[in-house]
């Protein structure tokens, strides 16, 4: 089975949300939110859909089975861009 | 203070509460059913290998036996979620580790079912023990009912990781 990778506590961190306010916003326990953001359990496609309509992103953003870059490289990243234009 | 406002706050003051309302804190329990099942077995052989009774040694087993069976009924409620409150619904994974965990439970009955009804079918042509008294029958029945109480509870706690150290609570 392929590991399913998130981006939930980049964007909690973000936004400055903690775990049982998500929690209730998409209606689950707030270990539930603890195990997805650890990877350890796989959410169902409509509470994949309720977080990142949460957070108003596409589920694409929140979830891949790749991966994500880390914060530190995709500003790093980000700067060489902004260095080249 | 009435007598009723009394008892309400006596049940507040030890905490009959929590488990009443299920306030608890779900918990893994990942080995505390595997003792509370050894109790049972070892109280079971204690009281029915006793042919007259009753002495010093039904007794204990009576008490290890009955002593498991309590706590098998009182393990649910420590353990992983299995009912849902008005306040606390069960959310999407604890469907999930609940319906799984009483699946698996349920096969493991079965089989025991089985082997036990198989082991009664050989006993008695192989000479060998089987429950005779009532109450062997009886306590082999409660046996079972912990045991079902246990199960889901147990393989529960190995189904969901353990809980996260920051709760943010």
């Amino acid at each position: 089975m392929s590991n399913l990778y998130n981006r939930i506590a980049v964007f909690r961190a973000e936004r400055g949300v903690s775990r049982r306010e998500l929690a209730e916003a998409v209606g689950v326990n707030n270990q539930t939110i603890g195990y997805l953001e650890r990877g350890d359990y796989k959410p169902s496609l409509e509470l994949a859909m309720k977080i990142a309509a949460y957070f108003g992103v596409s589920v694409e953003l929140l979830f891949s089975f790749q991966r994500f870059e880390s914060v530190a490289d995709t500003l790093r990243r980000a700067a060489a861009a902004g260095d080249q234009q | 203070m009435s007598l009723l406002k009394k008892l309400d706050d006596l049940v507040y003051a030890i905490g009959i509460d929590k488990i009443l309302f299920r306030k608890v804190r779900p918990r893994s329990l990942r080995w505390i059913p595997l003792f509370v099942l050894a109790a049972l077995i070892v109280g079971y052989v204690l009281m029915a290998s006793i042919a007259s009774r009753p002495t010093a040694k039904f007794f204990v087993g009576w008490l290890l036996f009955y002593g498991a069976y309590m706590t098998a009924m009182l393990l649910r409620t420590f353990g992983p979620r299995f009912v849902a409150t008005a306040r606390d619904p069960l959310d999407e994974r604890e469907l999930t580790v609940k319906a799984r965990a009483y699946a698996t439970s349920g096969i493991g009955i079965t089989v025991l079912a089985m082997l036990g009804c198989c082991y009664m079918a050989g006993a008695e042509p192989l000479g060998i023990w089987r429950p005779h008294m009532p109450n062997d029958w009886i306590s082999l029945a409660l046996g079972l009912q912990a045991i079902a109480m246990l199960l889901p509870t147990w393989i529960a706690s190995w189904l969901q990781p353990p809980p996260l150290a920051d709760q943010e609570d």
